[in-house]
Formats: C-alpha cells, sequence, structure tokens
C-alpha cells in the first residue's frame, strides 16, 4: 500500500460516523437517488447512481467497523481499497457530482449521500486522487492566499472603478460597522457589478459596511476538495477580519459554496461558535425588504426566472426570500419547473466548474436545465451565485440558446431611485 | 470644449443618436482594442462604425461577440489571467455597441467595461491602480465629435 | 426425521435459536452502528417549520415532488410488498396466536380470505419490483448477489405460507416446516444483511432531517 493511499484510507476511516453507518445500512439499492442525479439522468450511464459513487468509502467502513466485514478481512475474503479504484472512482466524486444534495432529499430510506460525498473527498482528496483543476486552487490558496490567485492590489483597482462608476466610495477595513461584505472570487475577477450594487443597495438602506483588506474573498476551494485543514485556514481569515473590525454580520456573497463554508461549514472549522452573524446576500436583501427599508423604482416588464444556487436552497435554507426579492422588480416572473427545493443544478457546483476535463460531461448535464428553461420560455434568467451564472452561460452557448444571466443583487441595485 | 471627466462625457454620450452613439462607442472600446486577441470583437466594432449595419448583420455580430465575451470568462477556481480578463472585458464592452439600440447608459456601461479591461492589464502587469483609459475615452470621444461636426 | 419431527424442531428449538440470533444480532448491530457517534454541529442553527428529524422520518414515507413518475414500481410496489407483509405478519390469526404465546400480547386479526388475498397481492407485487430491479438500469446496475439473496429470503416464507394454507405442492406438515425454517432463516439474517434497514432506515432519516434541519431545511 503506498504512503497516500495509507493516508486516505486513514482518513476515510476517520471521516465515518454513526450517520454515515447508518445510511450505509440502510441503502436497498432501490437506485431512486439515480433519479435524483442530473448526470444519470441525462446521461444514462448508470455508473452515475449517487450511492454507487461511495462504494470504496462503504467497503472500509464494512471492513473496519462491522463485525462480520472484520471476519471477512481477516480471512482474507474482503476486496481492499486500492488506489487504481480510487483513480477510478475520482471521475464519480468529483466531475459528476456538484453536491447540489438532489439525491440527500429523495432516498427513501434517508439516506443523506451528499454529506457522505462531502467526507468521501476528505480520503480522496488525502489519497492524492482529486482533480488537477480544484489542486491548482488549492496550491493558490497556500501560496498566494487565493484559490484564484487574487490578490489586494486587484481588489483595491477595482474599488476604485468602481468608486468612479458609481460616485460612491467603498469603505476598507473601516472598524465597528455593521455588515463585513466578503467577495467571491468570481465577482473580483468577472462581475465587477456585484460590488458596485453593493455600494448602491449600502447606501440606500443607509447601513455602515466594509471591505476588508485580510477577509476579502470568500471562496473555499478547501472545502470543495474535501481538505478541511485547508478549509479551515481560509474560514479563519475571514473570522480574524470580522472579529478584527467587530463587525455585527458577514455577508457571504452570490456564491452557493463560499455561503456553505462560512455558515454551515464555518464554526465547526475552527471549532468554536462564531462571534458574529454569516448571512448570504440574499437574506440580507430580504430583510432590508421586510424593514421596509428598500424604496425601489419600476419594474422589469420582460419575462423573468429565477435558478435557485443549490447552496442557498435546498443546501441553506434560503428559498423564499429570493422569491420576495423577484416579485419587488419583476411583473411577469414565472418559475420553471422543479424550481425552488426540487431545482436541478447548474451542473458546475461543489467544485466541478473548475475540472476542465469534465466539461463535455458537464454540458450534457446542462440538457436538463435547458429542459426547465423550455419549459417557461423566460427572457432573462436571475440567479444569485457567480459560478451558476457562467456555468449557465456556457451551457446556453453551447446550446445556442439567447438567453443573458444576471445577478440578483444587481437587478435589485438597478431600480434603486438616483 | 473638450471632455475633462466623466460628466461631461455622459453629457455628450446623451447627447447623440443612436447612430452616432453606436459609432462613439465604437471608437471608445477600440482604445482598448490591443487587449483583446478575438477577432469576433473586432468584427463586431467594425460593424457598430458603419451606420447602414442592418439588424440582421447586429444580431450576427451580437452573437460573435456573446461568444467571445462567454469563452473568456474566467472559470472558478482557475488561474486568475488578468491578461485574459482584459480580453473579456473588451467582448463585454462590444457587446453594448452591436444591440439593436445603444442608449446613452448602455454607451456608458460600454466605456466602464472598457476601462476595466484597462485595469486587467495593469494587474497583470502588478500595477493595478492607474487608469490611464479614461483620459484616452475623453480624447476618443472628442476627436469623434469633432470629426462628426466637421463632416456636417 | 420425518416432516412432523422436522416441524416440531423448527417450532422448538429452532425458533428460540433463530429469535435469540435475531434480538442479540439486532441489539448488537444497533450498537456498532449507532456507537460511532457524530460530531456536535458548532454553527448557529436555523429555525424552520417541518424541519426536524422526527418529521423527516414521517415524511420521507412519501415520494418528494416529482419523484412517484420516475419510479413507480419502486414507489407504488415498495408500499404494496411493504404493507403486505405488515398485514399478514400480524393480522393473520395462526400468527397472532404465535406472538401472542411469545410477547403475551393479543389482537384481533383479519378474515383469512382476506389475508390470503393480502398475500397474493403481496407475492405479485414482489416479483414486480424484482422484475424492475432486472429492467431499470440503475437497479440492475447496483444489484449484488445480496439484492438476490435478500429478496428470496424475503419471498420463501410468504410463498410457502401460502402454499402451506392451501396445502399445494407438497404435504401441509413438510410445507409448514418449511415455512417455520424460512421465517428462522429470514430471522437469523435480518439482522446480518441489506435488511437491517428495517431498523436503520429511521435512524437515518431521522439524522437526515435533524442535520438539515439544523439549516432550516424540511428534507
Amino acid at each position: 500500500m503506498s504512503a497516500s493511499l495509507e493516508k486516505g484510507v486513514r482518513v476515510l476511516k476517520e471521516v465515518i460516523d454513526a450517520p454515515i453507518a447508518s445510511y450505509f445500512n440502510s441503502c436497498v439499492h432501490c437506485g431512486i437517488c439515480a433519479e435524483a442525479c442530473l448526470f444519470y439522468t441525462e446521461t444514462g450511464d448508470p455508473k452515475y447512481t449517487p450511492i454507487h459513487k461511495l462504494e470504496p468509502m462503504r467497503r472500509i467502513y464494512e471492513q473496519e467497523y462491522t463485525l462480520l466485514g472484520r471476519l471477512k478481512k481477516w480471512a482474507g475474503l474482503a476486496k481492499a481499497v486500492t488506489d487504481n479504484e480510487l483513480a477510478e472512482w475520482q471521475e464519480l466524486v468529483y466531475n459528476s457530482c456538484t453536491l447540489c444534495g438532489r439525491c440527500s432529499v429523495v432516498c427513501p430510506v434517508g439516506n443523506d449521500i451528499v454529506y457522505m460525498v462531502r467526507k468521501m473527498r476528505e480520503g480522496m482528496s488525502a489519497s492524492g486522487h482529486s482533480p488537477e483543476g480544484i489542486q491548482g486552487a488549492v496550491k493558490r490558496t497556500v501560496t498566494i492566499g487565493s484559490p484564484m490567485g487574487v490578490k489586494l492590489p486587484a481588489v483595491k483597482a477595482q474599488m476604485k472603478h468602481v468608486q468612479a462608476d458609481t460616485g460612491i466610495e467603498i469603505p476598507l477595513d473601516q472598524e465597528g460597522v455593521e455588515y463585513l461584505v466578503t467577495l467571491s472570487s468570481m465577482e473580483i475577477m468577472n462581475f465587477p457589478e456585484y460590488l458596485g450594487a453593493i455600494a448602491r443597495i449600502m447606501r440606500h438602506v443607509g447601513k455602515t459596511w466594509t471591505l476588508s483588506s485580510e477577509a476579502f474573498e470568500a471562496t473555499n476551494a478547501g472545502m470543495q476538495i474535501g481538505n478541511s485543514d485547508l478549509a479551515r485556514v481560509i474560514v479563519s481569515r475571514i473570522v480574524a477580519g470580522a472579529e478584527k473590525l467587530k463587525v455585527k454580520t458577514v455577508i457571504s456573497p452570490e456564491c452557493g459554496h463560499a455561503y456553505t463554508a462560512l455558515r454551515w461549514e464555518g464554526a465547526n472549522l475552527v471549532g468554536r461558535p462564531f462571534t458574529f452573524k454569516v448571512q448570504h446576500i440574499v437574506e440580507v436583501l430580504e430583510e432590508f425588504r421586510a424593514a421596509g427599508l428598500l424604496k425601489l423604482d419600476g419594474m422589469e416588464t420582460d419575462r423573468l426566472t429565477f435558478h435557485d444556487p443549490c447552496q442557498l436552497g435546498r443546501r441553506g435554507g434560503v428559498l423564499q426570500p429570493q422569491r420576495n426579492l423577484m416579485k419587488m422588480v419583476a411583473k411577469n416572473f414565472v418559475e420553471m419547473p422543479d424550481a425552488g427545493f426540487m431545482n436541478w443544478c447548474c451542473g458546475g457546483g461543489g467544485g466541478a466548474s473548475t475540472i476542465e476535463e469534465g466539461e463535455p460531461l458537464r454540458l450534457e448535464a446542462f440538457k436538463r436545465k435547458r429542459k426547465q428553461l423550455d419549459a417557461v420560455k423566460p427572457d432573462r434568467l436571475v440567479t444569485a451565485c457567480a459560478n451558476c451564472r457562467i456555468v449557465l452561460e456556457e451551457g446556453l452557448e453551447h446550446y445556442n440558446m439567447d438567453l443573458p444571466v444576471i445577478g440578483l443583487t444587481e437587478t435589485i441595485a438597478e431600480h434603486i431611485p438616483d | 470644449m473638450a471632455i475633462t471627466n466623466d460628466k461631461e462625457f455622459k453629457a455628450a454620450l446623451a447627447t447623440l443618436d443612436n447612430c452616432g452613439r453606436r459609432q462613439a462607442t465604437a471608437y471608445l472600446i477600440r482604445q482598448a482594442l490591443d487587449l483583446t486577441p478575438d477577432t469576433r470583437v473586432r468584427a463586431g466594432l467594425d460593424l457598430a462604425v458603419r451606420c447602414d449595419a442592418s439588424d440582421a448583420e447586429l444580431a450576427v455580430a451580437a452573437a460573435g461577440v456573446n461568444s467571445a465575451r462567454v469563452a473568456s470568462y474566467t472559470q472558478c477556481g482557475h488561474d486568475a489571467n488578468w491578461t485574459c480578463q482584459a480580453s473579456h472585458f473588451v467582448a463585454r464592452a462590444a457587446q453594448e455597441c452591436v444591440k439593436p439600440e445603444v442608449n446613452a447608459s448602455g454607451a456608458w456601461e460600454a466605456a466602464m467595461q472598457a476601462r476595466m479591461a484597462r485595469i486587467c492589464q495593469t494587474i497583470a502587469a502588478g500595477e493595478g491602480t492607474s487608469n490611464r483609459e479614461a483620459e484616452a475615452q475623453y480624447r476618443a470621444l472628442d476627436e469623434y465629435l469633432k470629426a462628426k461636426d466637421s463632416a456636417t | 426425521m420425518n416432516s412432523l419431527q422436522l416441524l416440531t424442531w423448527a417450532r422448538g428449538p429452532g425458533l428460540d435459536t433463530a429469535l435469540a440470533v435475531f434480538v442479540l444480532g439486532v441489539l448488537w448491530r444497533l450498537f456498532e452502528i449507532y456507537s460511532l457517534g457524530r460530531k456536535q454541529d458548532l454553527s448557529a442553527p436555523r429555525h424552520a417549520p417541518g424541519a426536524s428529524g422526527w418529521a423527516t422520518v414521517l415524511r420521507r414515507s412519501l415520494p418528494p415532488p416529482g419523484m412517484l413518475p420516475t419510479s413507480p414500481v419502486s414507489y407504488i410496489g415498495g408500499y404494496v410488498f411493504h404493507v403486505g407483509l405488515a398485514v399478514v405478519v400480524f393480522l393473520f390469526a395462526p400468527h397472532i396466536a404465535l406472538l401472542t404465546s411469545l410477547l403475551g400480547l393479543a389482537w384481533p386479526g383479519l378474515p383469512s380470505q382476506v389475508v390470503d388475498m393480502v398475500t397474493v397481492v403481496t407475492l405479485a407485487a414482489m416479483i414486480a419490483v424484482l422484475a424492475d430491479r432486472l429492467a431499470k438500469p440503475a437497479k440492475r446496475f447496483l444489484s449484488t448477489f445480496g439484492d438476490w439473496f435478500t429478496w428470496t429470503l424475503t419471498f420463501l416464507p410468504v410463498l410457502t405460507g401460502w402454499l402451506a394454507v392451501h396445502h399445494l405442492l407438497l404435504p401441509y406438515t413438510l410445507m409448514l416446516a418449511i415455512h417455520v425454517l424460512s421465517v428462522e432463516l429470514l430471522l437469523v439474517l435480518l439482522p446480518f444483511t441489506k435488511l437491517f434497514h428495517a431498523f436503520t432506515a429511521f435512524g437515518s432519516r431521522w439524522f437526515n432531517g435533524t442535520v438539515n434541519g439544523h439549516k432550516g431545511v424540511a428534507v
């Protein structure tokens, strides 16, 4: 057994807990999880059945934690997990799983399959069987401090640009303000308009906020690859930044996994409850709306629909706020079939969009989104995740669908009276 | 009177008609054309400066520019390549001037995107703060307006 | 050993042994699984109506929105044979008599004609889900020896019971002995095969509901 495999197996052993043991014992191989997974429904290839993606981990569970399995192993009847096997499973655990969690909400015996995939990735990355794309992001996080290699000067340049565009000064490192705004790397790179929208909204509602020079980025490649040590390093930066500036609330950007990393995994990664609140920008906007602080002007009249980012909705519990906000600005808001809790993933979440060799599969899986869109034929598509947005645009482009994709926060900001 | 700030710049853009604004916007973006190698973007701008472009021609150009824009996104988790990112913003800017109608806010948007492209280039060069693009755009718009005046 | 002796053994020492293995097996397996524990969740919870472990234990008995048409045989066949098994096991008068002798509790049964009909429907549903397992690519792909084996383990007691009642195929005494033995085999193996989901499914649903309920998601 190679050293890396040994490490991977050890990590897999460590992450197995009572829920996982219960889940493995409950599976009756009914295959219903396959029907919930867009990688299976769009390809018809049974190897993409969600529970099958955990087979190596199941065997480790059986061989290490059950009496019968240990006896089998002792008698030499158990099939050990090998490097080759894990290499083969890499595609299943990363390329064809976006951690969207649809499988977890349909399993009749109640197995939280995505919970297990997240844990299995810990073992996969420890054994060296993680995709190069995410590995690169991880390496950059260690060496540069950012998964995409975004440095502070880039953020400062963008701040200046946004100031020129909106005429509003962007606060940096201001102590004692209410909100610490974080950005996803994608917003820094591709969507500077998000920062502009925040500036306009905050001025409109009269709230104090700041960016932080040490905690400006919320993207967490450590969580995507399944390396909790690294995920902890990234989250710790935000915790330190928030505590240093003594903010009440940290706003997670329009990015699904940043929200999961910060809101749900964060405190567990650093090993103590947070001293501040974490909210997704959509939750913050909803609070402003409910308090009557958003006094918007005019309505969009074309047909708009909303794509629920999995980590915000099904995995994050934010389902109604985005709808309330859409109705504030859209006269003609339509829902796709399965929208909300059962929405289908864009196909690129959970780090999948980082994997170059996974692109053909991603585009194949995008057919599901196409079907959903074809059912309502919207004029524009609104979402609240920068990664969804790019994956959606690439899919639309591939299938020659002329459908602009926009962010919810900017859409709201556009209706703020001058 | 030469344009020296964004207020005057916006006001000047607002005085133009649809065709004039399309042309002017294309000239503004051309200031940053060195930042993209994409022929689809160039073709779009070449079309936009012609006042006789048909809606069908514009639609074809818009599709090409849109493809260039989508293809040049930096994907989540990928290494930040600010030089490539500059070309993305040029494509985004170009998108505004191949729309059926170029309104004042669209023209301003395009100008801002082109400036963002230049910012990306400066980030790539390790500076990331100075922005010469605004001045270049003021001059380009001045020249365009002068040429237009003398033509009429 | 003749049929009668076989039946006598099955009803006596056989049953005692099977029950002992079953009870100890179940207890051991439950301990083995749930003693692994889990870490406390330190993130701030979000409360939402219907988002809890117990709610999921109940809710997961129904197909989530849009899922019934994707696997109609699994859902409908699954309901029919699970309910059918429960009816046959717990509401057939001779079974109640046996359970009364073991537990000291008694309850009214259903008329034997009704139980007979339920048995036939249960057998038909089991054959349907077996056919579905062969026909559906994902199901067939997942299937291992354990799936075919446990299907047989479950099917045999129902079939042999029905045959015994109707005095078909083999002499009554022998068929009854085989029926009792097949039940004992089922009891002995249940804790160590996927049939153990009869116990863990509730724990799994509870964990899933609790973990997601912490986030305010009613799964």
